[in-house]
């Protein structure tokens, strides 16, 4: 199938995700709450594109609408524009200290909203990528509390999580950065819980903690490479040089 | 507050009478309010070991529905509807009475653990207005001077 995304045509499968396709064609739709790992949630609103199908227009979260005709697709037509704009102003009333909120704001011309009162301080926008990254990475330490205004993103019971191995992927994949992850030395601190981190063998650097690799070891069934990512790959890069020569 | 210990065999008994699909939490969760007015901790936990899921996600629903309580509620729920027709006929002043009288706002548990208040959204009986419900019994048309001997009725009937 080949669907128009705002003139370049797209080749595409039966119910593949808009803003998937539009990833692979280079074209880019602005999300927070969309990470390629992850399937789409559809809840910061912020992917939305305008679709014609037949000449009826409508407008959907690009992240979780799946393509099931051909189509023309529209990433910035004015209502596009419009209505970005105004959940991007709504954000920043809610997550006023984000940086990268600030900067979607005034990359898409979103307005100060006098009606609403900012959320002193406040990074998270409660999409809840966090939670769904750490339950798929198979710790679930976190997850989404209670609902309506009081929704909040919490380990259980507000303690330090037993369940927590401090790999800190929430704080790497959260969108707003309002996942504060302390590291000092060979020390980091998350979630109230403190970790030790371990070296890289080679070059020396503190990469990951002792719970991260024990949990590694125990999933692979061998013991985990006790190299950080940057040496890790010049070890598989040398390996190949090796093997298939220069 | 006087609260029956917690058995871990009585939680274990009631975790095993369902089947070990996690699509049966809710219900467990559920029964367990029923027990022990509330959803204690030991029951998320050993929910999470039986279903082999993290104990977050289980917190995340027993926060996520308003039926469950993390904390004990009282002996007696004192739910007070806050539906517009209930609205209108003064439920406001109301709960503010029984606050008054009980020393507790809404969603709070008396000191000795006998009452607990409730807001609550329309109970569908609207000419009644305003209404309260203790212990699934219906007070229509309360008035403030009322809830005094009805509160104490149901602390002599505990008593008994």
């Amino acid at each position: 199938m080949v669907i128009t995304i705002d003139g370049i045509e797209c080749e595409c499968e039966y119910g593949e995700f808009l803003r998937d396709i539009a990833t692979r064609c280079e074209i880019e739709i602005p999300a927070l709450c969309n990470h390629g790992g992850l399937p789409g949630q559809g809840c910061c609103r912020v992917c939305i594109v305008e679709v014609e199908i037949k000449g009826w227009k409508t407008v959907v979260a690009s992240c979780i609408y799946p393509v099931e005709q051909e189509c023309i697709v529209y990433t910035n037509s004015d209502k596009i524009k419009r209505q970005r704009a105004m959940v991007l102003s709504l954000m920043r009333a809610r997550a006023p200290a984000s940086k990268e909120i600030e900067l979607l704001c005034s990359k898409f011309g979103a307005s100060r909203n006098e009606r609403f009162i900012e959320q002193e301080g406040e990074k998270c926008i409660l999409c809840g990528l966090c939670a769904k990254t750490c339950e798929s990475i198979g710790s679930g330490a976190i997850s989404t509390i209670n609902r309506g205004i009081n929704k909040d993103v919490s380990t259980p019971y507000d303690e330090p999580s037993e369940a927590c191995l401090g790999c800190g992927a929430c704080s790497e994949i959260c969108p707003t950065s309002a996942i504060e992850m302390e590291e000092q030395g060979s020390l980091r601190k998350i979630w109230g819980k403190a970790f030790d981190l371990v070296s890289c063998e080679v070059c020396g650097k503190p990469y990951a903690t002792t719970q991260e690799l024990d949990r590694n070891a125990k999933v692979l069934g061998e013991p985990a490479s006790r190299l950080c990512d940057v040496c890790r790959r010049k070890a598989i890069a040398d390996v190949l040089a090796k093997t298939f020569g220069s | 507050m006087a609260l029956e210990a917690i058995s871990k065999q009585e939680i274990k008994s009631l975790i095993e009478s369902y089947e070990n699909d996690r699509r049966h939490a809710l219900r467990i969760m559920q029964d367990m309010q029923r027990i022990y007015n509330y959803v204690p901790r030991e029951g998320l936990e050993a929910l999470a070991e039986r279903f082999s899921c993290p104990v977050s996600s289980l917190y995340s629903l027993a926060t996520f529905y308003r039926a469950l309580s993390l904390k004990p509620k009282g002996k007696n729920v004192i739910k007070v509807c806050d539906g517009t027709a209930c609205h209108i006929r003064g439920s406001a002043n109301l709960i503010g009475s029984i606050g008054r009288e009980l020393d507790i706002a809404p969603g709070e548990t008396t000191e000795d653990g006998m009452f607990s208040l409730e807001l609550v959204n329309c109970l569908g009986s609207c000419a009644l207005a305003p209404v309260m419900v203790v212990n699934e019994k219906y007070y229509s048309k309360v008035s403030m001077g009322q809830l005094a001997g009805i509160f104490n009725k149901i602390r002599e009937g505990e008593d008994q």
